[in-house]
């Protein structure tokens, strides 16, 4: 078993490591980097779910990591990818707003207003247990990060990455700070699967009409012939 | 005045002298394999020194008293930077005056000597050199000062040997912050000692040479001792990050076989951090120019974060 100040240590630096994630994740020109970095910043809140599952001896936790695990880690980075071979689209150069620099000055100067911001609101966790404070205020810088990521990035697929490191904070959060119903949990989850699979499928026909977008689809093998003539 | 200080810092000295030009080596090494090449011998950076040392100096027809300065005072300079930091051994007391400010003083000053040089011999390339540098250098500066900021902060002191007892206190590898500083470290072993993807350190063309544009003109003698300065530098940024990091091994009380034990241990660490040098290189393409503030921005934000998340935690 481990000990409870270990546990303690670990969570810390899983919540430094999802920092540094949705850091690459602002800057990362390379999409297959991207998915990469979106898929272990994942595992890190496997690993973050299983530590507090573990300290709370919390089952509902465990079953949050394991479909966080078969979704996140595995399914929605590989039909990204998928799709992405599809594609043709190696990399994400285009960027609106704010370069990659700017936008993790912004970042900086979002993770210090929310600390000040939950310092104030969220005093009595404070004092109580600053670990469970860091995670929820890591969660909520998380969640602009990926807000950041959507409005200075420019391609669909790498905004939807965006949003999904969003969903991350929002995981994130609700491990620290609110418990999420299960259920809750699972839908989101359902949601955001459904959210990749139409956005890709989007991706490949955003800029055409109906009959180029059937086209564009055979051209990229997502929708084989008899399906089309039926 | 007490004998192990003076000695400390010699010992010091001869180590880090030694052991430079081989993290050089094997991070040519790692690349090379890379690449699917075999690769130069392991002792290929003292061949080269050698060779270089009994080689005649050519000076150009401009160049002034700073080319024939400049190389001998860059090693100099160096050499009292490593008087600051102890790789193996931390006595009670510090061989030389100095803290982190000294220390980043010490590199700026090698940076300038080398600018100075590209400029003295007169030729276009030189000054071109000299120009990038410069320029990459003022950008670099603040995140260098923000990195060693956050260092002092987290160990609560100026002392580089106190930073280094301070980490010694720490479960190596388990304190958040620390973790965070390494990340920031790295990037600053990569810009300081000018490896891909800021500089190539081994291209001759003239739209990606920075640090070698400086020295086209140095030869023989000269070009050794830049080498060697080049190649201390990096074991310095090295040790830094391997003494905060991990620093296991390290010896606060001398004996001849801890001093052993430490020297082998660092020499182990550092071979594995070359290493990762080297993959870093192998797996990056060299960074336009005007891009290369966006890598200095990461090692800002994360040393900003590590002084955030030792407030925080």
């Amino acid at each position: 078993m481990i000990e409870p100040g270990m546990v303690s240590t670990l969570l810390r630096i899983c919540l430094i490591l999802v920092l540094i994630s949705a850091a690459c994740l602002l800057t990362t020109r390379n999409l297959s980097s991207l998915v990469r970095t979106y898929a272990l910043q994942s595992l890190i809140l496997v690993a973050i779910a299983i530590l507090i599952g573990v300290i709370e001896n919390n089952s509902i936790l465990l079953l949050i990591a394991g479909i966080t695990l078969v979704s996140k880690v595995i399914g929605i980075p590989w039909f990204i990818r998928i799709i992405q071979q599809r594609i043709k689209i190696q990399q994400d150069l285009k960027f609106s707003y704010l370069q990659p620099g700017g936008a993790l000055m912004v970042s900086m100067l979002l993770i210090l207003l929310v600390y000040l911001c939950f310092s104030r609101v969220l005093k009595d966790l404070f004092t109580e247990n600053s670990l469970f404070f860091m995670g929820s205020v890591i969660g909520v810088s998380l969640m602009m990060m990926g807000l950041i990521a959507i409005f200075t990035r420019q391609l669909a697929i790498t905004k939807v990455i965006g949003y999904l490191s969003m969903e991350n904070g929002v995981l994130l959060f609700g491990l620290f700070v609110t418990e999420l119903p299960f259920i809750t949990e699972f839908v989101i989850m359902v949601d955001l699967i459904i959210l990749v699979l139409l956005t890709t499928i989007l991706t490949v026909g955003m800029d055409s009409s109906i009959d180029a977008y059937t086209n564009r689809l055979k051209e990229f093998h997502l929708w084989s012939e008899e399906e089309v003539q039926a | 005045m007490s004998f192990t200080p003076v000695l400390a810092g010699l010992f010091n000295l001869g180590f880090v002298l030694l052991i430079s030009p081989l993290y050089m080596t094997v991070v040519k090494i790692v690349k090379a394999r890379a690449q699917r090449r075999a690769g130069p011998p392991l002792l290929q950076g003292y061949y080269n020194l050698a060779k270089l040392f009994r080689k005649e100096v050519v000076y150009s027809d401009y160049a002034s008293f700073i080319s024939r300065a400049a190389p001998y005072a860059s090693l100099a300079i160096l050499m009292v930077a490593v008087l600051l930091v102890p790789v193996i051994w931390i006595p009670d007391a510090a061989p030389a005056e100095g803290n982190i400010i000294v220390f980043l003083y010490l590199l700026a000053f090698t940076r300038f000597l080398l600018a100075l040089l590209g400029l003295d011999a007169g030729s276009t390339f030189g000054g071109m050199g000299s120009s990038r540098e410069m320029s990459l250098s003022a950008v670099i500066e603040p995140t260098t000062v923000v990195v060693f900021a956050a260092m002092a902060y987290v160990a609560g002191t100026l002392s580089i040997p106190e930073m280094f007892r301070h980490a010694t206190t720490i479960i190596p590898g388990m304190s958040p912050t620390i973790l965070l500083l390494s990340v920031s470290l790295f990037i600053l072993i990569i810009v300081e000692t000018g490896r891909v993807p800021v500089d190539n350190p081994e291209t001759h063309l003239e739209l990606t040479m920075i640090h070698e544009g400086m020295l086209l003109d140095t030869s023989g003698r000269n070009l050794a001792l830049f080498e060697l300065s080049h190649a201390v530098k990096q074991t310095l940024m090295m040790a830094l990050l391997i003494n905060i990091l991990i620093p296991i091994g390290i010896i606060q009380e001398a004996s001849i076989i801890g001093l052993v034990l430490a020297a082998i241990l660092f020499l182990i660490k550092g071979t594995a951090l070359s290493v990762l040098i080297g993959i870093v290189e192998s797996s990056f393409a060299k960074m336009r120019f005007f891009r290369v503030p966006g890598l200095f921005m990461m090692a800002f934000f994360f040393s900003a974060l590590t002084i955030l998340s030792e407030v925080m935690l």
